[in-house]
């Protein structure tokens, strides 16, 4: 055994490393790539939940599709197409509810693990600055959801237009789609009947077809004008003439009547979602480092989605409201694409149901406060924590 | 003067420093309780120090405190002469460290984990993760889960996550914690062979026998206080040990020990102070005295 030394010794053994190299940036708050894409392979490995969010983020859209198709497939009369905008919007919904969850789970996973698991004091003996150690995680996750997100939508998008209807149902009646207004009023002229007796229209009295309509929209017989004076049936060409009159004037409301998704519509929705659950994840991140751990963050984000938002988007509590307009649920629902339908049923959008009022500024402003909000509340958790 | 110009000096000062750590009235406390009661440490650079003491006497807070996982209260120190938590980063860049049981994420790979550690250190430490799995003996199973390891191979791993940085100071706490007789005579071997090479290992343990068998130097812990330190040969030849006795005639008595080889004795106002000579186990009775 030896006795210490009272003075330094270097071994002439071993040649150690200056102290730091080029390229270590160790007290810089930025992640270096390697810290990002060894966080994205941490996380990518862990196969339960990996598997949870393949599976609400593709596996869901997929099979409900399917479904649908192989019904239409084999009873058309029975169960519509598996495509168009209803279904659409359907499962949009289900994408941006589901998603914001499962993508907070997984911010609440990437924030808690190394403290749970006993890592992190490894992670901060290297001596790295803890705010790199902290946002390593928030490229990493995103990673993971941005694809999932976008690989689920895009099966979405393609099944809703090419499993699309081929007719629209305009007033009880079938009519071919896309069709431009010469077109509309061509086809029109071409169906009198069924235009004169299902297509609204208000002409103030100058339109006086006298034409009582059977089912299905057909003409029956002639009868008397107002009751009282008989008169003669109108002649084919003055019905021709009339149902293109009708058809000109219900041409808005037929335009605007849309059964494929439109590209701009699809894209507007896709990024939306993407924000959704990217938020979902930064929250949950945030969320869980403050906390230091990953079940009760993960049970209060769901009671966020789930309870809390579309209670407090519906309810005006006195006093509450600046409170409520605070809620990132409501700013989503406020910056939905308005051309977007069935998103009122679950999350409170902007159709059907009366939500609370918020500017667009005001949403945008909420959105980024609460990305701004926690990431600054967990970095700060981070840095503070006794390892 | 410059941060950059500022960062030379610190870097100067710090290669010219004789300790690899070095406290001054560190103190920790938890509430009531002081885990670290104004530690003095000094551990010269290149040599395997025992931080030896009972359990609960403060041994992990203590490093953890160094490392920066936890705050001190009041206190200075230093790693590798950089003054921490000033210069942490500068300090830890070759420091490697396990703390309690060394833990990892267990899904991932051995290997797997030492890339997340590898990423967080500067760029070479991605070189280094085969030779360290070499270096501990665990290439052959680096691609296993670590919910497969055992609790030696756990605790090898965690000092190949230690070699990543390349360190000049080592830092284990209760390293030998769960392994076997042959566990612990690879670590100790491994810990010999660190120090061979010129770093510093910093070892925390409750076990007097394995400080003996692996270090140099030594401080005694008790209560959060380091009681005593130094070159394990000297403490362990006790010169330093002082026996307090109490008389009511101190002189007389000190008169009546002065032609012995009990050792130095000092008269004090309760009675004697002696502090014994190296190697005498042996202390003056009370009776010889009394009977003087």
């Amino acid at each position: 055994m030896t006795t210490p030394p009272d003075t330094p010794v270097q071994s002439s053994e071993h040649n150690f490393e200056s102290d730091v190299r080029p390229g270590d940036r160790r007290g810089s708050p930025i992640p270096t790539y390697a810290m990002i894409a060894t966080r994205f392979m941490e996380l990518r490995k862990r196969r339960g939940l990996m598997i949870a969010l393949i599976m609400v983020f593709i596996g869901i859209p997929t099979i409900f599709l399917t479904i649908r198709l192989l019904a239409h497939a084999f009873d058309p009369h029975s169960y519509g197409p598996a495509g168009g905008s209803s279904v659409f919007g359907t499962t949009v919904v289900i994408l941006f509810s589901f998603g914001f969850i499962v993508a907070a789970t997984l911010g609440c996973t990437a924030g808690a693990v190394d403290l749970t698991e006993g890592v992190f004091r490894h992670l901060v003996v290297t001596g790295r600055s803890r705010v790199a150690l902290y946002l390593a995680r928030i490229p990493a996750g995103l990673a993971i959801i941005v694809p999932l997100v976008a690989v689920g939508f895009t099966i979405v998008c393609a099944v809703c237009v090419f499993a699309a209807p081929t007719k629209l149902s305009f007033d009880g009646t079938n009519v071919p789609i896309g069709l431009s207004k010469t077109g509309f009023v061509s086809w029109a002229e071409s169906h009198p009947d069924q235009v004169v007796c299902d297509f609204p229209y208000n002409f103030n009295g100058s339109l006086n077809l006298n034409v009582p309509c059977g089912p299905n929209g057909h003409i029956i017989k002639v009868t008397t004008s107002r009751g009282f004076t008989p008169r003669p049936a109108p002649s084919k060409a003055q019905l021709d003439a009339a149902a293109g009159k009708i058809a000109e004037q219900n041409y808005k409301e037929y335009s605007q009547t849309f059964l494929t998704p439109s590209l701009s519509l699809m894209v507007e929705a896709g990024l939306w979602i993407e924000l959704e659950a990217a938020l979902g994840f930064v929250v949950g991140l945030g969320l869980a480092s403050l906390m230091g751990q990953r079940t009760v963050p993960v049970v209060l984000m769901i009671l966020l989605e789930v309870i809390l938002t579309p209670l407090l988007t519906r309810v005006q509590i006195p006093h509450l409201i600046d409170g409520q307009r605070a809620l990132v649920g409501l700013a989503m629902s406020h910056i939905e694409p308005s051309a977007l339908p069935a998103v009122s049923g679950i999350h409170g959008g902007q159709n059907g149901v009366s939500l609370l009022t918020e500017s667009t500024t005001v949403a945008v402003v909420v959105i980024v406060g609460w990305v701004v909000v926690w990431t600054a509340l967990g970095v700060w958790r981070m840095a503070t924590r006794d390892a | 003067m410059s941060g950059a110009v500022l960062d030379k000096v610190s870097r100067r000062k710090a290669a010219d420093s004789p300790w690899a750590v070095e406290t001054h009235g560190l103190t920790k406390r938890f509430g009531e309780s002081v885990a670290v009661n104004s530690v003095d440490l000094r551990v010269p650079r290149g040599c395997a120090f025992g931080y030896l003491g009972p359990n609960g006497a403060g041994k992990t807070t203590l490093i953890r405190v160094l490392l920066g996982l936890t705050r001190a209260d009041a206190g200075t120190m230093s790693l590798l002469g950089y003054a921490v938590p000033r210069h942490r980063d500068l300090a830890l860049a070759r420091v490697g460290a396990i703390v309690d049981e060394p833990r990892f994420h267990g899904h991932l790979t051995g290997r797997q984990n030492l890339q997340i550690l590898a990423a967080a250190r500067e760029p070479a430490a991605r070189g280094r993760i085969e030779s360290a799995l070499d270096r501990v003996g665990l290439s052959h199973r680096a691609d296993d889960r670590v919910t497969k390891y055992s609790m030696g191979m756990r605790q090898r791993l965690g000092v190949a996550a230690c070699l990543l940085g390349d360190p000049q100071l080592l830092i284990l706490d209760e390293p030998m914690n769960g392994l076997d007789p042959a566990g612990m005579h690879d670590m100790r071997e491994m810990i010999q062979s660190f120090v061979a090479e010129g770093r510093t290992v910093v070892l925390s343990s409750h076990l007097l026998d394995e400080v003996e068998r692996t270090c140099d130097a030594v401080a005694i812990v008790d209560r959060g206080k380091v009681i005593r330190q130094g070159p394990i040969t000297e403490l362990l030849a006790g010169t330093s040990i002082e026996v307090e006795i109490d008389c009511s005639t101190p002189e007389a008595a000190n008169t009546l020990l002065a032609g012995s080889s009990h050792g130095q004795v000092t008269v004090t106002e309760q009675g004697l102070a002696i502090a014994l000579a190296a190697g005498r186990i042996a202390m003056p009775s009370p009776r010889s005295i009394e009977s003087s």
